[in-house]
Order: C-alpha cells, then structure tokens, then sequence
C-alpha cells in the first residue's frame, strides 16, 4: 500500500477554503516523518488555475460541469472512485458541512475505516494516532490507525497551516471523471449567500458574543449597551440565532462566521466546539461564565465565574459614568 | 407514503461524564441517556414533510441503552405512526455508526420509505456520521447538515447550511437520506399525559437482530481535553472584576 | 287604586312579561348547564345563611373602592327593601290598601323606604355619573374585546340605570303626590312630604292622574324591564349570590384536575369551561376591580380578567338560544381572550380575591393553557425548555439531578439525608433555593440557622424534585402528575414530623395540592420556622438591626396561604423599623414571576417588580430594605432595583440574612446592616 497521503481540496466560490490548507500542513508534517507523498483532490469546473495555488506534491484534477459545486453525491462518488483505483495510506477531509457529506460515504462505500472529528494526529514509534473528540468535546479518544487505508475527517481550525515548508510547485495530473457522475441523483444546485448583513462581524475589531447564558430575549438589550459602550458589535453563538433573537449574520462558529477581533468579549458563552472553531483566533479573548468547566475557558485568555449581568452591569456603569 | 427517522439514545453531556477502568470506554454505569439532539430535529422536520403531505412517519432505533423505549414512545406521542425497535445482545458494547447503518439497512429497505431522516451527527459517532452511512450502503442521494426539506414531485429539496450564513439548496430524487441539522422549527413539546397515553395504547415493534463483527478503529484510550483554565481567572466582586477588565483594554489600547 | 281596565291591563302584561322573563331565565340556566360538572346543592342550605350576611353587609364589595361601594350599598339597599315596597304598592293599586298618615310600624316602613329611596337615587346618579362622566372602565388596546362590548356595556349600563332611577325616581314622586293629595304632609314620609309642596296648587283631577301615571312608572316598568333582566347586567343580584353561595370551599392554591370533554383536557370552548365558569358570565358586574389589581394588565399586557367574563357573557348573549340549545361554541381564544393574554397571567389570584361577587377568572385561564398545552400548541421556547428539564431533570435548571444538593457542601457541617435517618423537620428546599447561584447564599444562610437553633432537619438531596406547583399552573398536568409521583417516592423513603420549605410555591403545592394525592403532613414555610425559633430562644439576637424596611407578601404566601404574620414577627423580632406598602398582606402585588412566568419571556412594557420597587421606594428616603421570603422573589427584585436604578439605595434582602446577621452565627459572614449599637 502506498504511503501517500491524500487530502480533498475544499473550495466555494473559487477560492479553497482556509481548512484545506490546514490538513494540507498536517499532511505535509506526517508525510515529513516518513517521505510519503502529498496528493491533493482538487475537484470542480474551471479550476485548473487553482491547481498552481495547492501546496502540494501532485494535485489531481478532475474538471466536470457536475463538480461545479462540492455537492454531496457528486463529490462523494468522485472520491471514491479515485481512491478505490489507488488507495492512499491516508485520506484527510476536513469535518466541515461539505466534508461531512463525503467523508462518512466514501469509507463506507470503500468499507475503510474513518476517524471523524479528528483535532490530533501524529506518528508515534512509528505508528500513527489520531486523537478524536467524542461527546461535544468533552472526551478525547486516542485511535490507533491500523494498516488499512484510513479515511480521516479533520476539524477545522485544529491544525495549523503556517508550519508548511515552501513548496516546490507539484505536478499536476488531470484525471477523466469517474463513469458514475453519469448516473446521479441529485438535480439541481443553487447556492445562497446570506441577506445583506447589517453588520460584518468579520471585519469588527471588537466583539461582544452573547450565548445561552443571556437566558431571555429581554436581557439582550443590556449586552447591546455593553457592546456600544465598548465600541463593540455584538454578535451570538448558535442556540440565539435559531431562537431568532439575532440574525445569523450575527453567528459565530462553525456554521456560521470565522472572526478574527482583537477584542472578543464572551458573555454566557459555555464554548461548544463548533463555536470555538469560529472565535480562537481573536487576539484577547475574555469569558464570563457561571460554569467554571465551560470549555470556553480553555481559549480564552481571562475568565471570569460569575454571573454575567452582574458584570456586565459594572462595565456599563464604569464606560458609561 | 413513509418516512423513516433514524432515532439514538446517547449519553446525556450534561451530566458528568466518567471513564471506565477499562480506560475505552465511559464508565456506562454513570451515564443517563437522552435522544440524541439532532434526531429530535430529524423527528420534527419528518412530521412537518409528513404534515404537508399525509405520509407516515417510523420511528426506527436500535436498543443499545436499553431504555429506548422512552424516546420511541414520545415519538409516537409526537405524531410518529409506527416505531421499530431493533433489540440485541448489546450490553459492553460500543455499537459503531457503521455496524449500527449495516443493521437499520435491511429494515429501512423493508420499509421502503421515499426518505430517510436523522440527526446530522451523534456525540459518539467515532467512526463518522450516520446519514451518509446509510447512504452509502442504500445507493441513495444524501445530504447533511439540513435545515429544512420540501417534498416536491418525486424529489426533496433541501436546504443545507454551509457556513457563514452561506446555505446550498439541492434537489434529491426519491429515496433519500438527510442528515439534519435543525428542523424548520423548533421541536415540538410533547406534554406528559400524551406519552403516557401513548405508552398504554400504542405498542412498539420489536425485531431481534445480530450483533454484527465491527472493523471500527481501535481506541486505545480515552481521556479528558487538557485542564479547562489556561484563562487566567479574574475573582473579586463584580465592580472589582470590572475594573480589572477595563484596566486590560486600556493597556492593550483597546479603550 | 286603580281602574278595572287598569288592572285587567297589568295583569294581562305582568303574564306576558313573567312568561318571557322565564324563557330567558331558563336559557341561561341551559347554558350554564352545559358547563362541565355540577353544583353541589348540598353546600346550598350550609352556606344559604353565612353568605347571605355577608353580602348584606356588603362585605364583598367593601375591601376595595369605599365611596363607589357606598354608592352601590345605598342602591343595594334601597333594592332589597324595595321587594317590600312594590308588593304594598301592588296593594295599593289593587285594593286601595294605604300605608299614608298611618302610625306605628307603618310609618318605620314609610320613613324607610322614604329614605332608601333617596339613598338610591342619589347613589345611582352618582354611580352613572361615574361611568358615563368620568369613564374609568378602559381596557389598554391590547386586550381582546369583542365588538359588541364597547357599545354593549354603556347601553345596558344606561338601561339598567335609568330603569333604577325612573323606577325608584317614579315611585318617591308617586308618594309625594299621595302627599299632596292628603293634603298634608305625613312626618313619617319628610323627602316625598317636601317634594309634595311643588304639587300646591294642583286639582283633585290632574293628581289622580299623576298618581295612576307615577304608579305605572314604578311598578308598570318592571313589567316592561322584567323581560330585559335576564340579560342585563343587572342578573348580577341573582348570579353574584348564587355564586358565592355555590363555591366550594377548596383552598385558592389547590387546582382541580383538568375536565376532558371531547378529547380536550381543559378547556378550548364554553362548553368546556366549568358550570361555574360559565355562572361567573353573569355573576361579572363589569366593575374591572380584577383588572385593577391584575399585574399582567398594570403592564400593558392584553390580559385584563374582566374582559374575559364580559366578553363570555356577550357572546352568551347574542348566541343564547343556539349555545342553549346544544351548539358548539368558537374557540375560547376567539371570543373570550387571547392567546398572549392567557399566557401572560401569573396566577398571583389577585383577581379571584378582589372580586365581589365571587368570580375565579384566573381558572379560566389555566384551563385554557391546558387545552394549549394538551395539543401541543408551540410553547414559548423558554417555558418549552424549562417543561423538557423538568421531565428530565425535575428541576427548570437542565441540571443533573446530582447537583442538586451541590450547595449543602460547602456547609462546614452536613445536614442529614432524610431517606437515611429520621428527622423531625424535612426540608423541601425546591428548585431555586437549590440551584440558583444568586439564591444558594441564602440556603446556605438558612441551614446554618436551622443547625445554630439544633433544629434536626434533613433534606433529600438529589431525590427532590421541582414540587410543580408552576408546572400544574402552566397547564402541564402530566408533567405536574409525574413529579408528584416522584416527590412521594422520595418522601415514603423519609421518615419526618412536618415539612418545611423555602419556596412558598413548593409550599402551596405541597399543602394544598399533594393531599389530594394523599399526602397529608403539616408544611411549614421557612419564616413561620424562623420566627417560632427566634421566639422560643433557640435563635438569640445578639445584635439587634436598626433600619427602615419594608415586606414583600409572596402572592402563594400572603394570599394564597394567608401566612403574613411569621416574617413580620422576625422583622419586628430583630428590631428593624417595619413599614408596609399600600399593597400588602392578602393585598400584595406579584412580583411577576409566578404561573410559569419566571421561565418566560415577558412582553410587558415595565414589569410588576419594577413598579412593587417604586412603590417600596415611595415609604421614605430612609427605606434601606426590601425584605423577601421567596426565593423568585430574590430574583426578581434584585433584577427590578437595578433596572429602576435603586441599586445602592434600596437592597433586597432575604429575612433569613436579616435574621444570620441579628444572631451572629460563628462562621456566617454578617450583611453590613446597622446595628443599634452603630447607629446611636
């Protein structure tokens, strides 16, 4: 069996997403431990320019009207039949909403083994462990990756993507679509971008996050003075947005916004991990929570166990008076 | 017509969660269950497609906990018509998603439903999510993540989320299966005296399969994240605590 | 005396108005009939007597509103003695039978009828110059209220007034005519003798006919209104008694299970209220004292209890014959109220309290969140939460049952398990006390002195449930069903003397609503405990507290359970300077958190606590304290002081800290109140 690693190129729009380049690094760090190979899946129409964009050793490309959109069926039949006709050691998919649809199929279509929700993997004494998050994130559960071709469905936002050398542009291999893109089932694709959003939370310096916490509609209103008072948008994690007491232009996460502020300011916020996913990376992040095991903690740089009206209401009084 | 909702039992996170001795396994003896929440959401978008256009709902599980009769129940309380139940020698195992997809095919395939729903992921499912499972082994289009379905001639369309408010509206032909992420609304409340009603009148179908050999990954151990609490806590009273925080924006100029 | 055709004439009318009077009479008894269930006649004779006194004195009506009642007791009356005065009337006309210039018991029954009927002239003009000058019947513009009630109410408070007035009006001026007729003036009639003076001058001919057209005014007009009667409001003189007299005597804070009628639990339609319900209809006089004590209404929210009788009784009214005669009415959230209005209503029973004529609104209200519930209408999205961890959990919190005694161990000593040893009190602790973070202070605070006086108490750690006391108010009757049925699992493990609680809801549920569940054992309430330790010397004030403070009645403390007592006997105990709020024992103002409410979102303008913390503010600068004994009410107020901006001035506080800091318990952290000591 190869020792080749392959890694699903995921992309929208014409742009890869962030969290290809991340497994993209966390292939290159595997495969520096033992010389294998980097492949990456690049599927679409009209992306052959992306292909030189890849840091990888070889990029396979496969071009097909049908591939315009990483459509589950579409790309999930794609993928296996490329990995069926030369199995890789190990195939990463990013654990997103396209992932998701493909990797589970693929390793059950193959029967592979699949690792799912996957924040860890490294070679140790020669064997490789993947370290997987079971139970929201409450558990992490270290497998071992047997011999068998192994499919690998990664987080996003778990593995860096700067500790990538350089690389030598690769080769690139155009590959025929695959005889079973003839027959599929699924007809039509219409992709949606969100209303005009009132504000791009994306772009805030500063954001104050409201979560479950907050407990009733009413008590949003003192979170917004907060956030004005900080010169802050305020933004809310999942559970609001479905209550519909925030628009999802608002939502921070996985399914919703990646930011980046210089000021995250999480009010009763616990921390799930697809809302980690989507704010770790701002610069100073400071969590009030009753819970002082919120997992929030964990990313944030200050904690506070309290309650956060409390708080919230000393801050108001101080930036306001 | 008939609509299958794929339903599990898995452990409640909201209580404490303990290790086995065995270090793979939750110490199960400590764990209260609950209906994974995303089923719950695959249940009520399968009674509003079933409301829409007079089909019937089965609720379909496999008895791993032993205690799935309640969620079945509540099920049929909620407008379910039919619930199966798949009863084994479960007891010390860790069914995984792929050995639990290869038990609900023949059942789902009896069934011949034009869709199948359940919940777009499981806290316990290692070895990957269970609507694309299913998939896979029916040959049926999917999608995942759904947060919301119509069913229009011969097809279902849905609307996926992707990210950053960004959705995908694809059309499947029938059967198919849908891994949902939440339902159009809210799930339903279903008071009390109903399940109860329910659970004298209705009665729940029971099929004993096999325990079937797995190929899942091996865990060699499981453990906690790394101590919650690189955060530097603050304490003191609110004002104090307040006072502190406005003290850290200012140095990093952020006041 | 009148002429034969005269009385042929009155006869043959009294026959037709009697006989039509009785056809309306008889359908609104059909309809009332079709209400669930029946009375039980046999309280009737036990209850005829006591009753009846009461509504002579005018009690009902007399706890609020004292002018306006003594308008409507000289109406009242002057009403009751008119029964005697229309039948010598009647006498009069027919055989000529005369009480004029007689002595002795008829001129007593002259001078007052003579009087009455001032009284009631006076008192009615002044009730229609209230309703028709001064309009203070509003309803806000969110409550529902069917068309025909805007217009309907001010014509038949205009009949019914006139009629009163030219009937009485007409029969004192008919006296004064017999006056004049006599000739002098008759000492025992003074009013109907000093109108008679504007008669001087008159013949022998036009008196006579002013005597024959004042005495068809008076009685002649009952016989033109008699058929009117039964559906004016003026039926309230029957239906208020009746309905008083009719009520069983359940305690206000046990609910009884909900009817089921076609498939429906509780109600959705008339026919699926209670026979009661529907007898409020036309017991309801429109005086909206309900909707003046009403916290949802006093926060611009569309619920106003009276809207909902008056609108069932218009409905009733213009749909008589057929919902008499067996047809299916439109759903209650139709015609009688609204959705949100039912929704909004805290089950503080302010209103069943305040009305005089014995009217339970508030019932009607939770019947209809069970018919909502039981069909699985969407559930605001906090209650549907807080129902689901209830189910799961039994407590509101989402928490592990586990957790629920997480507080107790932060004790530095361990207060026993009850399922493990026998106490003497068991402490039912209930949901808030337990898993609140803002509340478990005061838990803890309360243990403390519980274990400083050598109480022997325990708890039942994470065996108790949420007593569900808001769960049955919420219209979850299975849901209030299955935690019962726990709770009394728990507590048959337990052996104990008497139950105490912190919370007064789980207090209410557990003394008025588990004995029907069979369970029968005295319940405290932690301030009746608290108070008799402070009183007996287990508990020694060490350092006795100066400041001003004022009370808060829990509505399931103070009204439903009438116990107003115990806490003020610790406040005065502790030598704190108590002063009361307009509103307060019996009278208290929720907080707005019960029936549920606490697990809602509320679409009030201001909430009841904010305006309960204004009027606690109004007793003085010098007010430092807002004392609760509930632990929601914590909640709530500590919640309304900062939203009003009082915080720092006026601090709620729970009478356990009060008490903790008055005894000076080792290792309790006192509260910073002035001591006597301090202060001088």
């Amino acid at each position: 069996m190869a020792q080749r690693i392959a890694v699903l190129v995921e992309h929208l729009e014409g742009q890869p997403t962030d969290v290809t380049f991340e497994l993209l690094g966390l292939a290159r760090r595997i495969a520096n431990t033992n010389g294998a190979p980097v492949e990456a899946l690049l599927f679409g129409q009209g992306v052959r320019h992306l292909a030189e964009t890849i840091p990888a050793d070889r990029v396979v490309l496969v071009e097909d009207p049908r591939l315009r959109y990483l459509t589950p069926e579409a790309t999930a039949v794609t993928l296996a039949a490329l990995l069926r006709a030369d199995p890789p050691r190990l195939a990463l998919i990013p654990n997103t909403s396209l992932g998701m649809d493909v990797a589970a199929w693929v390793a059950a279509a193959l029967d592979w083994p699949l690792i799912a929700y996957c924040e860890g993997l490294e070679a140790r004494d020669g064997q490789l462990v993947a370290t997987a998050q079971l139970f929201g994130g409450k558990i992490l559960a270290d497998v071992r990756i047997d011999d068998r071709p192994t499919v690998i469905s990664a987080l996003a936002g778990a593995f860096a993507a700067d500790a990538m050398q350089p690389e030598p542009p690769g080769t690139i291999e155009r590959r025929d679509p695959p005889s079973e893109l003839a027959a599929l089932h699924t007809r039509s694709v219409v992709l949606e971008r969100p209303e005009a959003a009132d504000v791009d939370i994306t772009r805030a310096e500063k954001i104050v996050a409201v979560g479950r916490g907050i407990e009733s509609k009413d008590n949003l209103e003192l979170a917004e003075q907060l956030a004005q008072a900080l010169g802050a948008v305020l933004a809310a994690s999942r559970p609001l947005v479905d209550a519909g007491w925030l628009p999802r232009s608002r939502q921070v996460g996985k399914s919703g916004l990646k930011v980046k502020p210089k000021l995250y300011f999480a009010l009763g916020i616990s921390g799930a991990p697809e809302h980690l996913e989507g704010m770790k990376d701002a610069e100073l992040i400071i969590a009030v929570n009753k819970d002082p095991k919120a997992p929030i903690f964990s990313v944030a740089d200050y904690g506070v166990v309290a309650d956060l009206f409390e708080v919230a209401e000393a801050l108001l009084e101080r930036l306001e008076g | 017509m008939t609509i299958v909702v794929v339903m599990e039992q898995v452990p409640d996170v909201v209580e404490e969660l303990a290790i086995a001795p065995s270090g793979t396994d939750l110490d199960r003896d400590a764990v209260s269950y609950v209906v994974n929440e995303y089923d719950d959401h695959a249940l009520e978008e399968a009674l509003l497609l079933a409301e829409a256009t007079g089909d019937e709902v089965v609720a379909v599980g496999i008895d791993t906990t032993g205690e799935l009769d309640q969620a079945l129940y509540t099920a049929l309380a909620k407008g379910a018509r039919r619930a199966i139940k798949l009863t084994g020698d479960f007891e010390g195992t860790w069914l995984s998603t792929r050995a639990a997809a290869r038990l609900l095919v023949p059942v789902i395939q009896e069934l011949e439903p034009r869709l199948v729903l359940t919940g777009v992921q499981a806290p316990d499912d290692l070895d990957g999510q269970l609507a694309p499972t299913l998939a896979a082994l029916l040959g049926w289009p999917h999608a995942s993540v759904v947060i919301g379905s119509q069913l229009v001639d011969g097809a279902v369309q849905v609307r996926k989320e992707l990210w950053g408010g960004m959705t995908m509206t694809l059309e499947l032909e029938l059967p198919a299966v849908l891994g949902v992420q939440a339902a159009r609304q809210a799930p339903r409340y279903v008071p009390i005296s109903r399940v109860r009603q329910v659970m004298r009148e209705a009665s729940i179908e029971t099929r004993d399969v096999e325990t079937p050999g797995d190929l899942a990954p091996a865990i060699m151990r499981l453990r906690f994240p790394e101590e919650a609490g690189q955060a530097e806590i603050l304490t003191g009273s609110a004002s104090e605590i307040a006072d502190r925080i406005i003290e850290l924006l200012r140095a990093r100029g952020l006041l | 005396m009148l002429t034969t055709s005269e009385r042929i004439a009155f006869v043959l009318i009294a026959l037709a108005s009697l006989l039509l009077t009785a056809h309306g009479v008889s359908r609104i008894v059909r309809a009332i009939a079709r209400g669930q269930g029946r009375p039980n006649w046999g309280i009737f004779f036990r209850r005829v007597i006591p009753v009846s006194l009461d509504i002579l004195l005018q009690r009902p009506i007399f706890r609020t509103r004292p002018f306006v009642s003594l308008l409507h007791a000289g109406v009242f009356f002057a009403f009751v003695f008119y029964g005697l005065v229309n039948i010598f009337d009647l006498a009069e006309g027919f055989i000529g039978f005369s009480t004029l210039h007689r002595g002795g018991i008829a001129a007593l029954y002259n001078l007052i009828a003579d009087l009455l009927s001032v009284a009631a002239l006076a008192g009615m003009l002044g009730l229609l110059i209230r309703r028709f000058g001064l309009r203070p019947f509003r309803f806000n513009e969110r409550v529902l209220l069917l068309p025909s009630v805007r217009f309907g109410i001010s014509r038949d408070s205009a009949i019914v007034g006139g009629f009163i007035l030219l009937h009485v009006g007409s029969r004192w001026i008919g006296q004064a005519v017999r006056v004049a007729e006599s000739g002098r003036p008759d000492w025992s009639q003074p009013t109907a003798s000093l109108v008679a003076t504007l008669f001087h001058g008159w013949n022998e001919a036009a008196l006579t006919m002013a005597s024959h057209v004042t005495w068809w005014l008076a009685l002649g007009l009952i016989l033109a209104f008699l058929p009117y009667f039964p559906y004016s409001k003026h039926i309230h003189l029957f239906m208020a008694p009746l309905n008083l007299i009719l009520r069983e005597a359940r305690p206000l804070g046990q609910l009884e299970p909900p009817t089921s009628s076609d498939g429906t639990l509780g109600a959705e339609r008339l026919e699926q209220l209670r026979w009661y319900q529907l007898l409020d209809a036309y017991a309801c006089i429109m005086c909206n004292r309900c909707q003046d004590v009403c916290p949802a209404h006093g926060t611009g929210r569309a619920l106003s209890p009276a809207a909902l009788e008056i609108n069932k009784r218009y409905y009733l009214n213009r749909n008589l014959a057929a919902f008499a005669g067996g047809a299916t009415s439109p759903p209650l959230l139709e015609i009688a109220t609204s959705k949100e209005a039912v929704w909004s209503c805290t089950t503080c029973a302010a209103c069943v309290r305040i009305c005089p004529v014995g009217n339970r609104p508030m019932l009607d209200l939770i019947d209809i969140r069970r018919a909502l519930v039981n069909r699985g209408d969407p559930l605001d999205p906090n209650l549907q939460s807080a129902l689901e961890s209830l189910a799961r959990y039994g407590n509101s919190f989402g928490k592990p049952a586990r957790q629920r005694a997480r507080w107790a161990k932060e004790l530095p000593f361990t207060i026993k398990d009850a399922r493990k040893e026998p106490v003497e009190y068991l402490w039912f602790v209930g949901d808030f006390a337990s898993f609140d973070p803002r509340m478990q202070e005061n838990t803890k605070t309360v243990a403390q002195l519980f274990h400083a006086a050598g109480l022997d108490f325990g708890i039942l750690y994470e065996d108790e449930r949420n007593a569900g006391n808001d769960v049955r108010r919420v219209g979850e009757e299975g849901l209030f069903e299955m935690l019962v049925e726990q709770n009394l699992a728990a507590l048959e493990k337990a052996q104990f003397r008497a139950i105490v609680t912190t919370d007064p809801h789980t207090y209410n549920a557990l003394k008025n609503e588990y004995p029907a569940y069979g369970f029968r054992v005295p319940v405290y309430h932690y301030t009746e405990v608290l108070a008799e330790l402070l009183e007996r010397g287990a508990l020694r004030v060490q350092q006795p507290l100066r400041a001003a403070v004022t009370y808060h009645d829990p509505c399931y403390l103070g009204r439903y359970n009438r116990i107003t007592a115990a806490p003020r006997r610790i406040i005065r105990a502790l030598g704190l300077e108590l002063r009361e709020m307009p509103r307060h024992g019996e009278n208290t103002y929720c907080c707005g958190a019960g029936g549920g409410q606490i697990w809602m979102d509320s679409g009030g303008q201001e909430r009841p606590s904010e305006q309960r913390i204004r009027e606690a503010v109004a007793l003085g600068d010098d007010l430092r304290y807002f004392v609760v004994s509930c632990p929601k009410d914590m909640a709530m107020y500590s919640d309304a002081v900062k939203t009003t901006g009082y915080e720092g001035r006026l601090t709620v506080i729970d009478v356990a800290r009060l008490v903790a800091s008055a005894v000076r318990i080792d290792g309790l952290e006192p509260e910073s109140i002035p001591v006597e000591s301090e202060a001088r």
